[in-house]
């Protein structure tokens, strides 16, 4: 299995896709942290200036790289079948769950990669900006609370993308929808029917990143715990469907 | 290092349409054997039964007795060029082959030597996407040959090679069935079987027609050896006494159903000289015609 996770690192590591989606990631934390920054205190924004949890909030920005590493894990499944790699896949590991399983281990790896990266990112910025806004700079549990959401989002996204791409399997469908569902649905769905929208994955990474005043303002979105439960729940539901549903297609 | 591959029963369906029908075959170490079919004739979905790739609708394939996902290594134990399609655009030739070498646990030597023998070296470096076909099929080969393997499943591996990679691909499989190795290749171009092919299976609709030797194969369509002698009433005469007729081709040739071999032997014996000896062409695709009914007017 170390072997096969292994190669699955090489085959990310030997294209440019994933080089590409991380500058992505870090172009899209920079953004989640000025944003946060520049409204902070603001007529009408969520959060004052001077709230303890605002550098909490800031930092939570450096999830929003979960949306990329998603899409890498749609494209490292699909390109497998667009591209016709699936075939010496198969034929050097017949017994294709264990390339499954190695996969997700591999985007997981990846997304921690992609997450560290972010944190760092997210929080040297916001612990510069904060204060030439006058913000304040809460170092406390929540912080800590907060990053370690942010790699549990970041870990987990990507084998989701991974079982979408295989359930999927149309490469542009997949992406497609994938994005509507996070972009446009899910927000919907937290906004105005919280009780529905706490329930999906984008609501429980809210939770887990404790952005419940942000996200919904009425707040009701799941416990840390829950929202974490949640989403792991997703992934490794997803991940069974797709074992069971796509792997044992014919490969013609 | 010998290994038999048994096909028995094997029958494919895809909703109502029989791509294959109860293929039995067996494929024979140290020796090439073509695999051969018009297009659609289910050759591909045969390949890809042996290799686990399609779930066949009944019957088996197996390597000296294991299926292909019960080989404890299988990237050791055959060897697979399927279609020229297997490669990611934005990979190089080496990375490609890095890739299988590191998930099948190979030495990390492969990649480089199987691209020498395929003389890819120079082009290790490069993205597969900017590949000619023929280039494809040939770092294809390099992965099938990664492992070693005393097997080779090839799928029309000539496609796309030029003429001079086919005499290249040809010597080559000569080589490695010498080795003792079986390889087994699908073809619909028939002059190229003829050249490279000790065994046949003729495979139509799905249908196993023939499977045999190339030479009982080509007898069978009237073609088989000409032979030029200076002799040739004395050979034609050898030839009726054993039982096998020749028909003149003109002043000193003779066309004989018989291998070159069993022509050459009887000269030999009787000391008629010969000053040319080889097989017909056109017997394998006369039959072949014939058999899969498309030579019918």
């Amino acid at each position: 299995m170390t072997a096969l996770v292994r190669a699955e690192l090489l085959k990310l590591r030997t294209v440019k896709l994933p080089l590409w989606l991380l500058l992505t990631t870090l172009a899209l934390v920079v953004l989640g942290v000025l944003a946060t920054v520049l409204t902070a205190g603001l007529e009408g924004a969520p959060l004052q200036r001077d709230d303890p949890a605002l550098l909490a909030r800031s930092v939570a920005s450096a999830s929003s790289g979960s949306v990329v590493i998603l899409v890498l894990g749609i494209l490292a499944l699909t390109q497998e079948f667009r591209f016709g790699t699936a075939t010496p896949s198969f034929l050097v590991t017949p017994r294709r769950s264990r390339v499954l399983v190695a996969k997700l281990i591999a985007i997981a790896v990846t997304g921690l990669g992609f997450a560290l990266v972010s944190a760092a990112l997210a929080v040297g910025l916001s612990a510069v900006l904060l204060p030439l806004r006058d913000g304040v700079v809460t170092w406390d549990r929540t912080v800590l609370q907060v990053l370690l959401g942010v790699v549990l989002v970041m870990v987990l996204y990507g084998p989701i993308g991974i079982a979408v791409g295989a359930l999927v399997r149309n490469q542009i469908a997949a992406v497609v929808g994938s994005l509507a569902w996070i972009f446009i649905v899910e927000q919907l769905l937290v906004a105005l029917l919280p009780q529905v929208g706490r329930w999906t994955p984008g609501g429980a990474s809210s939770a887990v990143l404790q952005l419940g005043d942000l996200a919904t303002t009425r707040g009701d979105l799941l416990p840390v715990w829950g929202g974490a439960l949640l989403l792991v729940a997703y992934a490794v539901v997803l991940s069974l469907l797709a074992a069971r549903l796509t792997l044992r297609r014919d490969l013609t | 290092m010998a290994t038999t591959l048994l096909l028995e029963g094997l029958t494919k369906r895809f909703g109502s349409v029989v791509a294959v029908e109860d293929l039995t075959a067996t494929v024979h170490p140290g020796r090439v054997t073509g695999f051969l079919g018009p297009n659609g004739a289910g050759k591909t979905t045969t390949l890809r039964m042996l290799l686990g790739l399609v779930r066949p609708t009944s019957g088996t394939a197996t390597f000296n007795g294991k299926a292909y996902d019960e080989l404890v290594a299988p990237v050791r134990e055959v060897g697979t060029l399927l279609e020229a399609t297997g490669f990611h655009p934005g990979r190089t030739a080496r990375d490609h082959l890095r890739v299988l070498t590191t998930a099948a646990g190979l030495a990390a030597s492969r990649p480089d030597e199987v691209l020498d023998q395929v003389g890819l070296s120079g082009d290790a470096q490069r993205k597969v996407g900017g590949f000619s076909l023929g280039m494809r099929q040939r770092l294809g080969l390099a992965a099938a040959l990664l492992g070693d393997p005393p097997v080779l499943v090839l799928d029309e591996p000539a496609n796309g090679l030029d003429p001079q990679g086919i005499r290249w691909l040809r010597s080559f499989l000569r080589e490695l069935a010498d080795q003792g190795r079986t390889v087994l290749v699908s073809s619909h171009v028939l002059p190229e079987v003829e050249q490279t092919a000790d065994d046949v299976l003729v495979l139509a609709a799905g249908r196993l027609l023939r499977s045999g030797t190339l030479a009982e194969l080509q007898s069978e369509g009237g073609g088989g050896t000409t032979v030029r002698t200076p002799d040739g009433e004395r050979l034609v005469e050898l030839l009726t006494e054993a039982g096998l007729p020749g028909r003149w081709l003109g002043p000193h040739e003779i066309l004989v159903q018989a291998s070159p071999a069993a022509v050459g032997e009887l000269a030999a014996a009787n000391g008629v000289v010969l000053h040319r000896l080889a097989e017909t062409a056109g017997g394998l695709e006369d039959v072949f015609l014939a058999l899969t009914g498309q030579g019918r007017p």
